[in-house]
């Protein structure tokens, strides 16, 4: 049943994205655009917390790093995208590396609080740190993508940034889910299940956190590059804690712990609001609603394999037992 | 567990001088304390939680090839125990030694690595992971297990973590159901499924944590079968159990333990006659 309900859902999507993208209109390009950033960044969020269980309320600022190194990169020392690309995500990792380092040893709850606090610093830093960032004017004139032999072709900009965004989506995604769906992908969900026994089974579960997280870093500073390009303009104003829900909601109301989840949960949640756009601001109310709704009848999302309550509510239960091992 | 007890009579009891020549009639090839290459020492283990002393300077050692069983009542370091063995919590002082090499400082996971297999008391399983994937992790757990092997040069590895996964499931009869969520699995299939993810680590010890606790009696014997071609296929059991019945049936010898001290080591039909085993089940004689 669920294979099935995969394989239409994909479809469905795929006619969604490609019906947005051959559309003669900017502005619906343009969503396509963005639906595809987020299916990326959705689906890291995914690989740490769905897969890994480790909750981070604090993507956003991920992918504010991921925009702003290429970003950076771009204008100032003039790299072309398929550079920066790479580079985006490889800072990205480095960092959620450096400032994860001390929260690993964190358990269940307390790590979840300690992303949201790293989420905050790091957006508080792009915006104050004005001689690199330029605060709260953010970064314009950020170069298009270009592919080689577009000209000849007679592709348009956006086609070409259409293009490469969907090639580099579908790359992260076969490599996200090659990580996840083999033995290794099964030595994260021991972790999100019961960390203390996959430590007992023989896996080094410190190493494989942080692993984890550095993953998940390197495809959301993906996804900030591609934003980068593709907007030409970004300012701290699209990383806040906000987007961080945002994106937590795509991957709940998908299904945590699929990938396939997380591709539609970013669809819907990106396509929605753009299709109420009629409603004006009440098109949010509607947004939340379908939240509320999904948490409410579908405690799975869609495809997931844990209950995104369960995951939080076992979290809560673990939290004082695990305060009493202090080893590690 | 009564009916085992109620068997050495009151002049059994009286007379302990005749257990020793019992125990070495029933225990020439299994004695404890010929045991040629002794795989885990415990050595004066304490362990210590605030004033209370959970473990009292435990000594004992389980040789190569044996089935040694652990009992006590509750509340007598049993687990304490098992949990120094097992890296979860350090002892206070005293050490274990595993083929010579102390364990003090290893991590769970390092002392999983070196071959000491282990089992839960409550229930431990991954419930949202199907029967085949939880056996997997007891494999995957013996092996390097690094991201990138998934992209290049994992095939063996992976070749291998199947291998193992799909031998265990058959030998404990979980392969028809192998790819099953493990949650919707029966009470006694999932206390096997947590054996066998311990087995699919290739442990040179395992060590079971209350295998028996909420079985009935068809499942125990079961279990006792099990544990036994367990042995004869060389794996080295440490048997930790609340119920004496299933200990004394199968074990070569039986460590008793309470109030964190070590009361008796000897052959079962030794210490079934031990009085002070005795007392710490039944109470003294006045008592009852």
């Amino acid at each position: 049943m669920a294979r099935h309900l995969n394989r239409w859902l994909i479809l469905a999507l795929v006619v969604v994205l490609v019906g947005l993208s051959m559309a003669n209109k900017s502005y619906l390009n343009q969503v396509a655009i963005t639906t595809m950033i987020f299916i990326v960044l959705t689906a890291s969020l995914n690989y740490v917390t769905g897969t890994a269980g480790l909750l981070s309320l604090g993507h956003a600022a991920f992918f504010g790093v991921g925009a702003y190194a290429a970003a950076l990169l771009s204008t100032k020392a003039g790299w072309s995208f398929w550079f920066t690309l790479p580079a985006a995500g490889v800072i990205t990792a480095a960092i959620g590396i450096v400032v994860a380092l001390p929260t690993m040893r964190l358990v269940s709850i307390y790590f979840a609080v300690a992303t949201l606090g790293i989420g905050e610093m790091l957006y508080v830093t792009m915006l104050n740190w004005v001689g690199l960032t330029r605060g709260p004017m953010g970064i314009r004139s950020i170069p298009a993508i270009e592919l080689p032999g577009a000209k000849a072709l007679g592709l348009s900009s956006t086609e070409v940034s259409m293009l490469a965004v969907a090639l580099v989506m579908l790359a992260s995604l076969w490599a996200m889910h090659r990580l996840s769906h083999s033995f290794y992908g099964n030595s994260l969900r021991a972790l999100r299940e019961d960390d203390a026994c996959a430590d007992a089974m023989g896996i080094d579960i410190a190493r494989l956190k942080l692993e984890a997280f550095a993953v998940s870093c390197f495809f959301a500073g993906i996804a900030g590059a591609l934003f980068a390009h593709t907007t030409g303009y970004i300012s701290p104003e699209s990383f806040r804690f906000g987007e961080s829900i945002l994106v937590l909601s795509m991957a709940v109301i998908g299904g945590l712990g699929s990938l396939y989840g997380s591709v539609i949960g970013a669809v819907v949640l990106s396509v929605l609001p753009e299709a109420l756009r009629e409603l004006g601001s009440f098109r949010m109310i509607v947004v939340g609603l379908v939240l509320f709704l999904s948490i409410l009848f579908l405690p799975r999302g869609l495809l997931g394999e844990v209950s995104a309550l369960d995951l939080v509510r076992r979290q809560l239960r673990r939290a004082p037992a695990a305060g009493g091992r202090r080893r590690w | 567990m009564a009916a085992t007890l109620a068997m050495p009579s009151a002049s059994a009891v009286t007379s302990a001088a005749t257990s020793a020549v019992t125990s070495a009639a029933t225990s020439a090839a299994t004695s404890p304390f010929t045991s040629a290459t002794p795989l885990l020492v415990l050595d004066q283990v304490t362990r210590r939680f605030g004033g209370l002393v959970a473990v009292d300077s435990v000594s004992t050692s389980v040789g190569e090839g044996e089935l040694v069983g652990l009992i006590g009542p509750n509340g007598a370091g049993k687990t304490t125990l098992f949990n120094c063995i097992s890296g979860v919590v350090p002892p206070s002082s005293g050490q274990v030694r595993w083929r010579g090499q102390p364990l003090a400082g290893m991590k769970p996971y390092q002392i999983a690595r070196l071959g000491i297999g282990r089992t839960f008391q409550n229930l431990r399983i991954f419930p949202n992971m199907t029967v085949f994937d939880n056996v997997s992790v007891g494999a995957i757990g013996r092996e390097p297990n690094r991201p990138w092997s998934t992209f290049a040069g994992g095939r063996a590895e992976a070749a291998r973590i199947s291998a193992v996964s799909e031998q265990v499931l058959e030998q404990v009869g979980l392969a028809a159901v192998a790819g099953e969520l493990a949650a919707n699995l029966s009470y006694g299939k999932r206390k096997m499924l947590e054996i066998a993810r311990a087995l699919a680590g290739r442990p040179q010890l395992l060590i079971l944590d209350e295998p028996a606790a909420g079985l009935n009696d068809t499942e125990t014997a079961e279990l006792a079968a099990f544990i036994r071609r367990l042995r004869a296929d060389g794996t080295t059991v440490l048997l930790v159990e609340h119920d004496m019945g299933l200990v004394m049936s199968i074990c070569t010898r039986v460590v008793v333990l309470a109030f964190g001290r070590k009361i008796a080591d000897d052959v079962p039909e030794a210490v079934k006659r031990n009085p002070q085993v005795i007392e710490a089940y039944l109470g003294t004689e006045e008592d009852a």
